[in-house]
């Protein structure tokens, strides 16, 4: 009982330093979720009025929301290259009605709005970005305060971005998909013979990659120009870790006869092998591979 | 007895070479052996031989319309005896003289 309270303790420590540690990381790209306001009207010193020093720092550090010009974004692929600026600071994305969405903070502004334009492109019509010079942390969250403030003053209202429990604005995470399985397990009897498997996982799937290691992680050079290339392609594909002795046992000499391929990786697309790295590549590299890929 | 010494001598790149050689009349045949670049290649522990990744670049009349997956299949096959016996992964350029020198 007392081992286990421990565990659990520790558990939770651990959990906590794990949640606490992207806070301090200073790379760290992210578009802050403010809590609801209490008040749609808040009260609040103007800076000029206030007499604390580190007010007129910030006062200076970014201009004022209605000062900065707005920016439109490119409608092909939102981005305005030579416009929005690289570096951290606030940032306002508006409509084509000219509405404000969004106020956000973040260390690449150019970045997150790209980032934005892709998930919800018909609510960018262009961005004001204000760049913070000194961006730690606590001036980057007074610049987006200052700029909340003046909108909230001026509007009357939140943006509706910011609202409280909106997430379309939050950045997800890209989600990779696992690598599949032929077998439940290495202990299990195969009621069906594994070339059959395979055969049906490659008639089945319009692209299925046979790599050393997980796509997350290939186990070697070859296997991880392959899965770069496909990720390049932006193509749903399917991964099969051919040295995963426990779910894919027997696999590699069974797929070396069914593909009369010796080596690894082996790609195959709608049922047929299109060959290894190199051909992949070939293929990438002239185009070829985009065309068979959009049969 | 003396041609099965004469195999155990030579190293894998000799035999590599001979073996296409005989067999493509390639007008170009480079075999470079880049095992060293996979040192500690965890998928390749465990294995004593040290001749395991080369690099082939070969000009041949015999690939004349063959594919690109034909041609690789066309290597694998003269090679499948290396292939058994330690040899890891082989990365492969296989033209036609023609496709090397368009012009002619």
């Amino acid at each position: 009982m007392a081992t286990l309270n421990l565990s659990s303790l520790q558990a939770l420590a651990f959990h906590r330093l794990s949640s606490s540690f992207p806070q301090s990381t200073p790379t760290l790209s992210f578009n802050f979720q403010p809590k609801p306001f209490a008040n749609p009207r808040p009260i609040s010193l103007k800076p000029y009025v206030s007499e604390k020093p580190r007010a007129r720092v910030v006062a200076l550090a970014v201009k004022s929301l209605g000062e900065t010009e707005a920016v439109a974004v490119s409608p092909e692929d939102g981005q305005s290259a030579g416009e929005l600026p690289s570096g951290s600071g606030v940032y306002a994305v508006y409509d084509t009605n000219g509405d404000v969405q969004f106020i956000g903070l973040s260390r690449n502004i150019a970045a997150s709005v790209a980032a934005h334009w892709k998930s919800v492109p018909e609510l960018c019509g262009s961005v004001k970005a204000g760049v913070v010079d000194e961006p730690d942390r606590e001036t980057l969250t007074q610049a987006w305060k200052s700029w909340m403030e003046e909108y909230i003053k001026v509007s009357g209202k939140v943006p509706p971005g910011n609202e409280s429990g909106n997430a379309t604005w939050v950045r997800q995470p890209p989600k990779r998909k696992p690598d599949l399985r032929l077998t439940p397990g290495h202990h299990m009897q195969l009621t069906v013979p594994l070339e059959n498997l395979i055969d049906a996982l490659v008639k089945e799937n319009k692209v299925v990659a046979f790599i050393k290691g997980p796509r997350s992680a290939p186990l070697c050079g070859f296997s991880q120009r392959v899965i770069a290339i496909l990720e390049n392609e932006g193509v749903d594909y399917e991964s099969v870790n051919v040295l995963d002795e426990e779910y894919n046992y027997g696999l590699r000499e069974t797929l070396k006869k069914y593909s009369n391929w010796p080596t690894f990786p082996q790609i195959f697309v709608d049922g047929e092998l299109v060959g290894g790295c190199d051909i992949l590549t070939s293929m990438y590299e002239k185009g070829e591979l985009a065309s068979l890929l959009k049969k | 007895m003396s041609s099965r010494g004469a195999t155990a001598v030579l190293s894998r790149a000799s035999r590599i070479r001979s073996k296409l050689q005989t067999a493509l009349e390639a007008t170009v045949l480079e075999v470079d052996d880049v095992s060293y670049q996979h040192a500690g290649h965890a998928a390749v522990k465990g294995s004593s031989d040290k001749e395991t990744h080369f690099n082939l670049n070969i000009v041949s009349p015999k690939f004349e319309g063959q594919s690109l997956v034909k041609r690789h299949r066309l290597i694998y096959d003269l090679l499948a005896d290396e292939l058994q016996s330690g040899l890891h992964a082989l990365s492969i350029v296989a033209k036609t003289p023609h496709e090397t020198n368009p012009s002619k």
